[in-house]
């Protein structure tokens, strides 16, 4: 018979708690992890669902923390099989009348970017050159400062801690402080003049984190969504889910017990202290030291432990914990026998070979209303989008001669359409994309798709149990993020409930493959139970 | 390039559960094993994807498991304690006839006797000795016929023979070896559905009821028929637990790392190319794909013997390879046929279309002429009977099966493309005719179909769509498969073994040529036999 007695046992099998899992059992701790889905990796997630061979990132694709992440060094992710590329035009924008695009390259090639800005404007390359220099002088102290566990401090006592640390990463980027209270989109705005690049920016602003864009408060993330993560970008060779084959092994090495199709159903707690768990199929596996939940908060809460077992702080809390409107994407996934031909290719061939490419947008006002449409509930009349065709640089990821097309959408939390009208969306909405494609790509037309395949926000929800399609486990509102996560007096990992921890993305520092989550969390572990502090190491102060 | 910076005592290429099974053995030996697959997914036939609707489990290749505690990896890899769960179906098997009667096949074969007697009382008592006769010597050959490397048909009717099989056996004969299935089933019974029931069971195993030859083996079939299982969370979860025990006795599975050549040095495999750079195996190379793509396209030709060549080019695929639907359902069927026989609601591989041996005829000749027929002839599975978890609560993940050409008359393989749905839905039209609650419940969410050509592009060792990765005929069986010179799982070069489906006994999960190619390789290499040999 199974084993079923452990020193923790670890509720779900994302990245993070995997993280989690591997750092426990190198610190010699018995330790298994329990997943519900028969994959691991949750996010780190690459389907085979529109052809035989096309391989689909249908949740993440770009990796952008990998080369600071601590688990990829400490336990050799790239010797276990996570090999990455490193695609040189990184982000780009191509338009209708062949425009020249606007392309984004990596952090180490400031300079072609501002090749490309300086066709539009001189300005912006300046502006571009002088900041991106900033971004890449600042990464290493914001990397500190994620796989960190944010401060001890007490609300009674001290007060509300500053929530904000924005305007002086600013004035580091020498920028004016008051611009931290601004919204992305002013920050664009002020700092470039051009429509075409000022369209790049807030579309990635929008898809890859945070607020809505033009929320007043946001600067912050105007430098990281903006000006840090465009650049840093790595593709897993043979898809998302491979960076998972690594991390799954790193974590057999270490002798953790893994069970997938082991959906968790209930926290068992005795005496108040949390003491093992259930499963779908009945079976019990007791924890003799702590339950570690990587799931989401209200997953965890309300559904595992029960909202009785809480104390009315933490029964409020987790109940008015936001998930979304920010960080709801839907995903388009494309069969194609060509990759994309844009017709801004003409002026600038690289547009055809940039890994992310915005597509659908003439002008940065209809990006802005694109945006919009989902913080007020719509799905958004104009169906653009942000794609990638991996297949460019990794051949592996479809048939020979072939190409997988994936995009995301940006659209509504999962609970504003019926299931009813998400199937409309799933029936239609790729093929208003595709009529729209081909103005932007004349050979994207529908003899180009061999099949297609949308994932929307209410997939996300069942499959992936990301509420309302958050693929963060909870928006990342001020009132949300940093100390504040997932709320004032839990960002510590530790919960009101003795043994029970959290280790997924609703805690600091949020979603993104990032694994600060598990890894912070085991830090805690470390600190709680004495485990030895496998964490540290040579190379990094975190 | 970290990955490959070391070099490892074995190299398997492809990681189905043949190959890892035989690096899990290895592994646990001391070697250091490495496992290349060229999907983005471990194993092989073990493969289950979302392919119609987040958390419904379909499996698109294998879905019923037959050898489970019948196969010594199972115990030998201590799967189980490793996190493989199987439920063993009550009702294993059952049968849907126009006239609203149905037959059921019962783990307890006493229900299944009342069962079959209701269509005839003497071919149920006939069963019933059947059942008890190869009881008494199924672990021989299951011994004898599967975990062994194969024996030649000629020693095995002279073993029969000096046994003096035609005295102590009524249905072993040595006459078996030019019989058919149907052949056979003529022989012993007399119901047409009885009959129908029993072709299906083989035709399910690859066992097509009219070649000859065939019913040679034809008892350890039907000795299985009440050990079909079911792998819960999805037949993936075997290759999980596989990849678990490989890695934990220090060996490697690296999905997309397709082996692009098999590299030879004065005659021996000493490694294999791959596209990040070269890989170097100290001991050896065990290919568990197809031989064709082992000897035509990954050893150089210059490192092939002609007449090595030559009898691979002649390999035989099956001429049957399968068209799938996978369903989303809102909740289980029942069946209009459950009033003649309520267990037909719990039946797990049930049987919609074949009457009679006569259909099973029809049915294989119109594939062979590449046609599909009018009316399909359905093998349906709901596996949520018995794995509720394989779908939301209260829904149901369903399969249906049926046997049909790779290349489609008029069009080719590549006109599945075109076809595929509208055969899909002439499928679902014949599941609903026989459910009693299609309508009400409206049962159907939504379906996807893997027509024969997806899968040879999906499974390139699946050649022509060939699930059992060669053709199940007395030509390619036992000492011939897949050639007399390559059937003992060495090749003419030194240190390449074969350990797949294309070898001795043949597809499906049974690990018997991985298991085979591991006494060899024990022999060979003087391995310290730490498993228990059966
Ligand atoms: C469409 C999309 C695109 C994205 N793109 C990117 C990107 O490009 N770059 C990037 O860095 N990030 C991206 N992300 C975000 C990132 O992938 C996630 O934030 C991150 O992977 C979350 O990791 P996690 O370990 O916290 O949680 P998850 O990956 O959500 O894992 C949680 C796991 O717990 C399991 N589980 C849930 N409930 C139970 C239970 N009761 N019992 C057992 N198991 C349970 C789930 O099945 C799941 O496997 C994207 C996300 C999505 C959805
Ligand atoms: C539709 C369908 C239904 C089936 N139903 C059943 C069933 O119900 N029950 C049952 O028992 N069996 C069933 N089978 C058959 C069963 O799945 C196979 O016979 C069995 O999986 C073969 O196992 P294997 O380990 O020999 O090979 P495989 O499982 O095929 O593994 C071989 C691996 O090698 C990989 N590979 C190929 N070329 C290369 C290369 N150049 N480099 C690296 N890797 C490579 C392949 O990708 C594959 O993963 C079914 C098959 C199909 C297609």
């Amino acid at each position: 018979m199974d084993k079923s007695e452990f020193d923790v046992v670890i509720i779900g099998g994302g990245h993070n708690a995997l993280t989690c899992a591997a750092y426990l059992a190198r610190a010699n701790v018995d330790v298994c992890i329990l997943e519900g889905r028969h994959e691991w990796g949750g996010a780190l997630y690459t389907a085979e669902n529109t052809a035989p061979g096309f391989c689909h990132n249908i949740h993440a694709n770009f990796m952008e923390f990998l080369h600071f992440m601590p688990f990829y060094a400490d336990f050799d992710l790239p010797g276990l099989g996570a090999r990455t590329i490193y695609p040189e035009a990184q982000a780009g924008i191509a338009f209708s009348d062949g425009r020249p695009p606007v392309i984004i390259y990596r952090e180490d090639m400031i300079e072609r970017t501002c090749q490309n800005f300086a066709v539009y404007s001189e300005r912006d390359a300046e502006t571009w050159r002088a900041l991106k220099t900033k971004a890449n002088e600042f990464a290493p102290m914001m990397f500190g400062n994620l796989y960190t566990p944010p401060a001890k401090f007490d609300l009674q006592k001290d007060g509300l801690p500053t929530v904000n640390n924005a305007p002086m990463t600013f004035k580091f980027f020498g920028l004016d402080e008051e611009m931290a209270y601004k919204s992305i989109r002013d920050c664009v705005d002020e700092l470039f003049e051009t429509d075409e690049i000022r369209a790049l920016f807030y579309r990635v602003a929008v898809e890859f984190c945070g607020p809505p864009i033009e929320w007043p408060g946001t600067g912050g993330t105007f430098l990281f969504a903006c000006l840090w993560m465009p650049g840093c970008w790595r593709m897993m060779v043979g898809g998302t889910h491979r960076l998972n084959g690594a991390m799954v092994t790193a974590c057999l090495k270490e002798g953790v017990t893994m069970r997938e199709s082991s959906r968790v159903e209930r926290v068992i707690l005795e005496a108040g202290r949390a003491v093992g768990v259930e499963t779908v199929d009945g079976r019990r596996y007791t924890a003799r030291q702590a339950v570690v939940s990587g799931i989401g908060l209200k997953d965890t809460f309300q559904d595992l432990v029960g909202e009785e077992r809480l104390s009315d702080y933490y029964r409020r809390r987790v109940a008015h914990f936001k998930d979304g409107p920010d960080q709801v994407l839907g995903s388009v996934a494309m069969a194609l026998r060509e990759a994309p031909d844009y017709k801004s290719a003409a002026r600038d061939p690289d547009i055809n070979k940039a890994w992310y490419q915005v597509v659908g947008y003439d002008s940065a006002e209809e990006v802005l209303n694109y945006c919009r449409a989902g913080h007020i509930d719509r799905i958004p009349e104009l169906p653009g989008a942000g794609v990638w065709v991996n297949s460019i640089w990794d051949p592996s990821q479809a048939p020979a001669g072939q190409h997988n097309l994936t995009g995301w959408y940006f659209f509504p939390r999962a609970s504003c359409l019926s299931e009813a009208e998400w199937e409309e969306v799933k029936r239609s909405y790729n093929g208003r994309f595709l009529a729209l494609y081909e103005k932007f790509a004349p050979n994207m037309t529908p003899s180009n798709v061999i099949a297609d395949y949308l994932h929307t926000p209410l997939d996300q929800e069942r499959g992936m149990r990301m509420r309302e399609g958050d693929f963060g486990h909870g928006a990342m509102s001020p009132d949300q993020t940093g100390l504040m996560r997932p709320f004032a007096g839990a960002s510590r990992y530790a919960t009101e409930i003795e043994g029970l921890y959290l280790c997924g993305s609703c805690t600091f520092p949020g979603g993104g493959v990032t694994a600060a989550p598990g890894y912070n969390c085991f830090k805690i572990l470390c600190e709680d139970f004495g485990y030895p502090e496998v964490w540290r190491s040579e190379s990094r102060s975190y | 390039m970290g990955m490959f910076d070391e070099e490892f005592d074995a190299i398997v290429i492809g990681a189905g559960h043949n190959g890892m099974a035989l690096a899990g053995y290895l592994a646990r030996s001391g070697w250091s094993v490495a496992v290349l697959e060229r999907r983005t997914e471990e194993g092989g036939g073990l493969c289950t994807e979302e392919l119609t609707e987040p958390n419904f489990l379909h499996n698109l290749h294998s879905n019923y498991h037959s050898l489970v505690g019948l196969s010594p990896v199972y115990d030998d890899l201590e799967l189980e304690a490793n996190g493989v769960d199987y439920a063993h179906p009550d009702v294993q098997m059952g049968s849907i006839f126009s006239d609203g009667t149905a037959i059921t096949v019962h783990r307890d074969m006493e229900k299944t006797h009342r069962s079959f007697a209701r269509f005839s009382q003497k071919d149920a008592d006939t069963w019933l000795r059947l059942w008890e006769e190869v009881g008494g010597y199924m672990d021989l050959l299951v011994r004898t016929l599967m975990y062994a490397p194969p024996i030649a048909l000629n020693d095995l009717t002279r073993a029969l023979a000096s046994w003096g099989v035609e005295e102590k056996s009524e249905f072993l004969s040595a006459r078996l070896r030019s019989m058919s299935v149907a052949e056979f089933l003529d022989k012993h019974f007399e119901n047409d559905r009885i009959k129908a029931m029993l072709a299906f069971h083989a035709a399910v195993c690859a066992y097509q009821p009219h070649v000859k030859g065939l019913a040679v083996t034809l008892p350890v079939l039907l000795g299985k028929i009440s050990n079909w299982q079911l792998c819960k969370g999805g037949s993936h979860r075997l290759a999980h637990t596989l990849m678990r025990v490989i890695v934990k006795h220090g060996g490697r599975v690296y999905p997309q790392v397709p082996v692009e050549e098999i590299v030879v040095e004065g005659g021996r495999a000493v490694g294999v190319r791959v596209p990040d750079g070269f890989v170097r195996a100290k001991k050896l190379v065990a290919s568990s794909i197809d031989v064709n793509q082992t000897f035509e396209t990954l050893l150089q030709p210059k490192h092939v013997p002609a007449k090595t060549l030559e009898g691979v080019a002649g390999v035989e695929y099956q001429d049957a390879t399968l068209f799938n639907v996978h369903a989303a359902l809102n909740g289980l069927p029942r069946y209009k046929a459950a009033e003649f026989d309520p267990d037909i609601d719990r039946a797990w591989i049930l049987n919609v279309g074949f009457e009679s041996l006569e259909d099973f005829r029809q049915e294989f000749d119109c594939v062979r002429s590449g046609r599909l027929p009018e009316v399909p002839r359905l093998n349906v599975a709901v596996n949520s009977l018995y794995d509720p978890t394989d779908a939301p609560a209260g829904k149901a993940t369903g399969l249906i099966r049926v046997f049909a050409p790779h290349a489609l008359v008029d069009g080719g393989a590549e006109a599945w493309d075109e076809r595929g749905r509208e055969y899909g839905e002439r499928c679902v039209e014949r599941w609903a005719s026989v459910c009693a609650n299609w309508d009400d419940d409206a049962l159907m969410r939504r379906f996807a179909v893997e027509t024969p050509f997806d899968i040879s592009r999906k499974m390139i060792n699946y050649r022509f769509g060939d699930w059992m990765v060669g053709r199940i005929h007395p030509s390619n069986l036992l000492e011939h498969r897949p050639t007399e010179e390559l059937a003992q799982y060495r090749t003419p070069v030194e240190g390449l073994y074969l350990c797949g489906a294309s070898q001795h006994p043949h597809g499906y999960i049974t690990f018997a040529p991985g298991y085979n190619c591991l006494g060899v390789i024990a022999e060979d290499h003087g391995l310290d036999k730490w498993w228990e040999e059966i």
